[in-house]
This record gives C-alpha cells, sequence and structure tokens, in this order.
C-alpha cells in the first residue's frame, strides 16, 4: 500500500500534467467515460434527442422539473433496454451463422501446445458451424446454447436498466 | 398529460427477433396483451411491451431448454448404453460402437427401440434413464437457462407490479382530482355561472 508521502507525491506530479498531448493519449481519454457501449453508434446528439422525446412522452406537458428529471432517466434505461435486446439477438444468430463467437484459438489444450512445441505442428482447427445441428429447432436452441454465456452478461445490464427504468417511472407515478 | 401520449414505433421499434421466428406469432401476443392492458399512456404502453417481449422471451428460452436436451438425447442413449452393456472384466472397445450404432438406430427402428428397452428393464430402467441422462449431460447449459428463466420471469412480475401501481397512482390521481373538483371547483363554477346570468 502506498505511504502517505508517495500519496502526496503522486498528486503532486498528477497535478504537472496537462493531460493526453499525442493524438493517440486523446483518443484514448475520450473514452474514458466509456462504460458499456451499449448506446450503439448513434451520435450523442440524435441519442440525446431520442432520449428528449421519449421523456417527453412520459413526462407529458409537466413543466415540473424533477418529474422531468426521472421522465429522462427512464427514457435513457428504456433507450438502453431496446438496445441490449438488439445485441442479445445479434449474438445468437452470430451464433447461427458461424458457430463460435470468436475465431478458433486451434492452440487452448495443453497437450495441443505440447505437441507444438515437439512437433511445430499446429492441431487442425474444428470448424464450428460443421458442429451445429442442420435442421431448425435443434439449430437455433443449440445458437442460444451456445450464446448462454454473453446472454447472462447482457441479462446483469439488462435487470440494471429495467430497474432504473422502473424506479423512476414508479417515483414518476406519485409526484404526479 | 402523460397517460394520453404514445410512443412513435420509430421511437421504439419492434424488438428484433431471431431469424428463425415468426413476427406474426410475437405481434399476437402483443395484440393480446395491449388488448387485455387497454394501455393509456406512453408507461402503460412501454409496460405492455415489455410484458410482450418478456411473455416471448420466456417462450424462447423454455422450447430452447427442451430442444437442448432432445439433441443430447442420442449422446446420452449411447453413453447409457456403453455403461449397460459392458459385463465385467476388462474393457472391450466392440461396446462403444455397438452403443452408437443402437443409439443412432434408437430414432427410426422400432426393433431397435424394443431392443433398448429390453436392455434397460434388465437393469430396472426405461426411457425416462435416458431423459435423466440427457439432463445430467446437459446440466451446466440447464441451470443458465434456468437462471435467465427466473431472471426474466421476475422482470415480467415487476413489470406487471409496476403497471397496477403506475394505474394505482394514477387513478389515485383522479380520485384526487375528482376530490378537488368536486370540493372547490364545483363552488367555483357556479359562482362563475351566477355572475354570468347576472351580467
Amino acid at each position: 500500500m502506498a505511504s502517505k508521502r508517495q500519496i502526496a507525491a503522486n498528486r503532486r506530479n498528477a497535478r504537472k500534467s496537462a493531460g493526453p498531448r499525442s493524438a493517440a493519449g486523446k483518443r484514448r481519454a475520450s473514452q474514458n467515460t466509456y462504460r458499456h457501449g451499449l448506446s450503439g453508434n448513434i451520435g450523442r446528439a440524435e441519442r440525446a434527442a431520442q432520449v428528449e422525446t421519449l421523456a417527453r412522452m412520459i413526462a407529458g406537458d409537466t413543466t415540473d422539473a424533477m418529474i422531468l428529471d426521472f421522465a429522462r432517466t427512464a427514457a435513457e434505461a428504456e433507450l438502453d433496454l431496446r438496445r441490449i435486446r438488439q445485441i442479445k439477438v445479434a449474438c445468437i444468430e452470430h451464433m447461427l451463422a458461424f458457430g463460435e463467437s470468436n475465431d478458433p484459438d486451434p492452440v487452448t489444450e495443453v497437450r495441443d501446445i505440447v505437441r507444438f512445441l515437439k512437433t511445430g505442428i499446429l492441431p487442425e482447427p474444428v470448424d464450428a458451424l460443421a458442429t451445429m445441428p442442420q435442421e431448425e429447432p435443434a439449430r437455433s436452441a443449440e445458437a442460444v446454447r451456445r450464446a448462454l454465456p454473453q446472454l447472462l452478461k447482457l441479462d446483469r445490464y439488462e435487470r440494471r436498466a429495467a430497474a432504473r427504468r422502473n424506479r423512476s417511472i414508479t417515483i414518476i407515478g406519485r409526484r404526479q | 398529460m402523460a397517460k394520453r401520449n404514445n410512443p412513435s414505433s420509430a421511437l421504439l421499434p419492434t424488438p428484433p427477433l431471431l431469424i428463425t421466428e415468426s413476427k406474426d406469432a410475437y405481434d399476437q401476443i402483443c395484440h393480446a396483451i395491449k388488448q387485455e392492458i387497454a394501455p393509456m399512456g406512453a408507461v402503460e404502453q412501454i409496460y405492455c411491451e415489455e410484458l410482450a417481449y418478456l411473455t416471448w422471451e420466456i417462450l424462447r428460452l423454455r422450447r430452447c431448454k427442451v430442444d437442448v436436451i432432445n439433441t443430447e438425447f442420442r449422446n446420452a442413449l449411447a453413453d447409457l448404453l456403453k455403461r449397460l452393456l459392458q459385463e465385467p472384466g476388462p474393457y472391450d472397445v466392440r461396446v462403444g460402437d455397438e452403443a452408437d450404432r443402437l443409439a443412432y438406430a434408437w430414432f427410426s427402428d422400432k426393433d431397435v427401440k424394443k431392443y433398448v428397452a429390453e436392455i434397460l428393464r434388465r437393469f430396472q430402467l426405461d426411457e425416462s434413464t435416458i431423459t435423466a441422462q440427457a439432463m445430467r449431460e446437459s446440466i451446466e447449459d440447464l441451470e443458465k437457462f434456468d437462471r435467465l428463466l427466473a431472471s426474466a420471469e421476475w422482470r415480467r412480475e415487476k413489470a406487471l407490479r409496476c403497471t397496477a401501481d403506475y394505474r394505482g397512482d394514477f387513478a389515485e390521481q383522479l380520485r384526487k382530482s375528482s376530490n378537488r373538483f368536486i370540493d372547490g371547483k364545483v363552488v367555483t363554477l357556479e359562482h362563475t355561472d351566477r355572475k354570468s346570468s347576472a351580467a
């Protein structure tokens, strides 16, 4: 753990910094507030406009700043939810199309690595698509099964977004 | 008033479905829920769509869960037969091939199905043992499916409660404004009427 002197020195040094100077540094720093990318590739202005429109619909013609604020939170969460659901379907369809989420890595097993070190021969990559069932509905079920790890992660985001929206709407309902 | 606004379909489009799923079937669910709840305004509209989406997701996950067990059925049967056909003593490699052959033919050949049932009976087992084995072999995935299902079901319950709460708040708000009208505004109206009649 850093001592008080070290912490003070770090703070002094940090104060001397004028922020990132190189283009690459600035690019990296511009992503500092990037959280999960669920807003997708739509522009900030477009997203803000969508949030505002939906918030107005949720809040109605009220002038209560507090209600408007909660309506914005609810609208933002609702749009996040829509986006998460798009991503979920995209994950499953990716599995339907390719059979796996990433490029196959041929050397993952220890025995393959040992074999590669001994012989210099890489094992043949497994064609994930060939291992998918050919007929429906088994094929879709298999795609969902293979996408389960990603779906579970997205589910956490979905629950949080839904909770955020519900909380805001409950407050709006009580204040109106 | 917030209750009268409906979010446009451009702003909140239909959730994307898998290419193998029917949009008509989804729309039917959506329509049935909207008919039942008769949403008023943006918030209730959002909750209706949420309920339709979650219902659809629950159906999708349940269907996939069953299909995953069915897909595992052949492997499960082969594994089960390998253990049942293996006699005490050194491992016989041919047993594995025979089990694979029987498991493959079980789906189409009635005689093989009878023969397999006989083998199972010999060990006081039946076809439900194959299902159990299939579930055992896909238990990790089934557990993940269950987590997703539990989450979707919980969120559906929450959406229903939120709709009811919101409606309750709306009803309470209507009651209050109605009371205000009865307590105060009527008198004001009467005054207004008297003034206008006097004029």
